[in-house]
């Protein structure tokens, strides 16, 4: 059973089809990228499946189970951790608290265990920040965490979320453009560490589009165009294809 | 150093009906009157503060759950003849209830339009309380409510009245901080800055938010049974919306989202119009001209002026 499939999904916008019956099967510990050309439903389709967008149509399961239309943060509670493609970190919150966020409603959510401070829940607030410590230097922000997230360079938000969303330890970590608009050094920081995750056993689904990057990391690659799935294989594979090259360089 | 302070000032508070009989033993009752109604209005502007501030809604409904805590209270003691202590939880119950069953709807709005919303069911429970005669009394007034009392003590002094508006503003105080720092008031301010990511992280943003504008109705409420025990008379004007405008006066001018800032807003904002008395002819007009200084001169608000100038320890 794959760990995440969607099939047949379709979302309209105002008449545009921005997803147009997809299927996409994810096993677990695979690392698979999503291509296409701007405006062709990559950002829709994780939407879609994180339960920010309610599909049209088509279905979403994890481990087999329907999430298709669930709450964003059910979707979150259930193992899927992401990235967004404009920078999101909470800006007036530190870069470990900001970490901190990402795990606590996975630890607990019991009112009174956190209105009264209760033992129980200090002491998962306390492997919460041991977690973030650890993610924020193995990310090489260990020396800024008690910085207000919002003071931090492009680049270091970027690092901050992608950390962010590691915190709960997701089995399955969607990246939207995790190497956009950054640095060549950091380009190359990115790919370690998706590859580490990849490495650690995490099942990562990337939406990018810095060739290089995709064709280097991924095992399997998936091109969409005005919302449709025109290809799918391996890097190799996908840069011999006809119909991408169309897509990417065709009229 | 900081815990010395802070003893000082406890002292101080607790000893303002001695210390004012001291200095002004002529003014007595006047200032304390004047430091019951600091307290009550501290403690109210707290609780919207945890709407308007900490999970950023634009509630203008606050003065709909202060006056049903109200109307609860002061009816059920004077129909009913229940005894305060048992009228208090049930008015906070009341107010509670009513915010989370208008809460509901409400949230379906965003921004602009749940402060509209807000608005319009703050007016309909003034015109309710106005209009149905038979059971608020309307423009008579429910009168005679008896001081708050607990077994045989009975608040009936002004000292014991404002050790209870103290204790109370104390109370409302601690609850705050409690809810809007560690985990609620991380999860409380990830929804308000940025509900799409707050969501990722697996927060559900209409619970918190609902969360919020529960207890902050609940605790609008019992501070309305305070209100009343302590005027002895409850009109439907005590319900107007003019009340909101007070409530963001203290909490924007003094510091949304700051314990420090709508204590010390509200501190300001209750006691200024009674210092300008002084200048009885001009009084809302300098009111109204040093409201515009403070936006322009300090937006964040007082608070973090005083913060500020107190650098950090």
């Amino acid at each position: 059973m794959p760990l995440l499939e969607v099939r047949g999904l379709t979302k309209r916008f105002l008449g545009v089809t921005a997803v147009d019956a997809v299927d996409l099967a994810v096993d677990a510990g695979e690392l698979v990228s999503l291509i296409g050309p701007n405006g062709s439903g990559k950002t829709t389709l994780f939407n879609c499946v994180t339960g920010l967008l309610l599909p049209d149509a088509g279905r979403v399961a994890l481990r087999g189970r329907d999430v298709t239309g669930a709450a964003a943060h059910t979707i979150a509670r259930l193992g899927i951790g992401r990235t967004f493609q404009l920078v999101s970190v909470f800006p007036r919150l530190s870069a470990l608290e900001n970490l901190v966020t990402f795990l606590q409603q996975h630890q607990e959510e019991s009112f009174a265990g956190r209105l009264f401070r209760l033992p129980a829940v200090r002491r998962l607030e306390a492997a919460a920040v041991e977690r973030a410590r650890h993610l924020l230097d193995s990310v090489g922000l260990g020396a800024r965490a008690d910085v207000p997230a919002g003071s931090l360079s492009y680049g270091q938000k970027k690092l901050l979320a992608f950390a962010a969303a590691l915190m709960p330890d997701p089995e399955l970590v969607l990246l939207d453009e995790p190497a956009a608009a950054v640095n060549p050094t950091m380009i190359e920081q990115m790919k370690a560490h998706i590859r580490a995750l990849h490495r650690a056993g995490k099942t990562v689904v990337l939406v990018e589009h810095n060739m290089d990057v995709v064709m280097d990391i991924s095992e399997r690659v998936v091109v969409l165009d005005h919302g449709q799935k025109i290809a799918e294989g391996t890097p190799e594979a996908i840069r011999r294809d006809p119909r991408v090259v169309e897509a990417y360089f065709g009229s | 150093m900081r815990a010395a302070r802070a003893a000082v000032a406890a002292a101080v508070l607790v000893a303002a009906p001695w210390l004012v009989a001291a200095v002004a033993p002529g003014a007595q009752r006047y200032v304390l009157h004047v430091l019951i109604f600091t307290c009550l209005y501290a403690a109210l502007a707290l609780s919207y503060d945890l709407v308007v501030g900490h999970v950023g809604s634009l509630s203008l409904a606050h003065p709909a759950f202060f006056g049903i805590g109200a109307y609860t209270a002061a009816l059920l003691v004077t129909e009913a003849r229940w005894p305060f202590a048992a009228a208090l939880p049930a008015a906070v119950a009341a107010a509670g209830v009513a915010a989370l069953a208008i809460g509901v709807p409400m949230f379906r709005l965003t921004e602009h339009s749940f402060a509209m919303g807000t608005l319009g069911f703050a007016v309909v429970v003034q015109i309710v309380a106005t209009n149905w005669v038979d059971f608020t009394r309307g423009p008579l007034c429910v009168t005679g409510i008896p001081k708050p009392a607990l077994g045989s003590w009975r608040a009936a002094t002004l000292p014991a009245a404002y050790w209870m508006a103290l204790a109370a503003v104390t109370l409302v105080a601690l609850f705050y901080r409690g809810l809007t720092t560690f985990r609620l008031g991380r999860a409380f301010h990830a929804v308000r800055d940025n509900e799409t990511l707050a969501a990722a992280a697996a927060i559900d943003p209409l619970k918190y938010r609902m969360l919020a504008f529960a207890i902050a109705g609940a605790l609008a409420g019992g501070i309305g049974t305070l209100y009343v025990s302590y005027v002895g008379v409850l009109c439907p004007g005590e319900l107007a919306v003019s009340l909101t405008v007070s409530l963001l006066v203290m909490v924007f001018l003094g510091g949304v989202g700051s314990l420090r800032g709508v204590l010390v807003g509200a501190a300001a904002f209750t006691a200024l119009p009674e210092v300008l008395r002084m200048a009885p002819t001009w009084r809302m007009v300098i009111y109204g001209l040093l409201l515009l200084v403070i936006v322009i001169r300090w937006p964040d608000g007082v608070g973090g002026v005083l913060r500020r100038r107190a650098p950090a320890r």
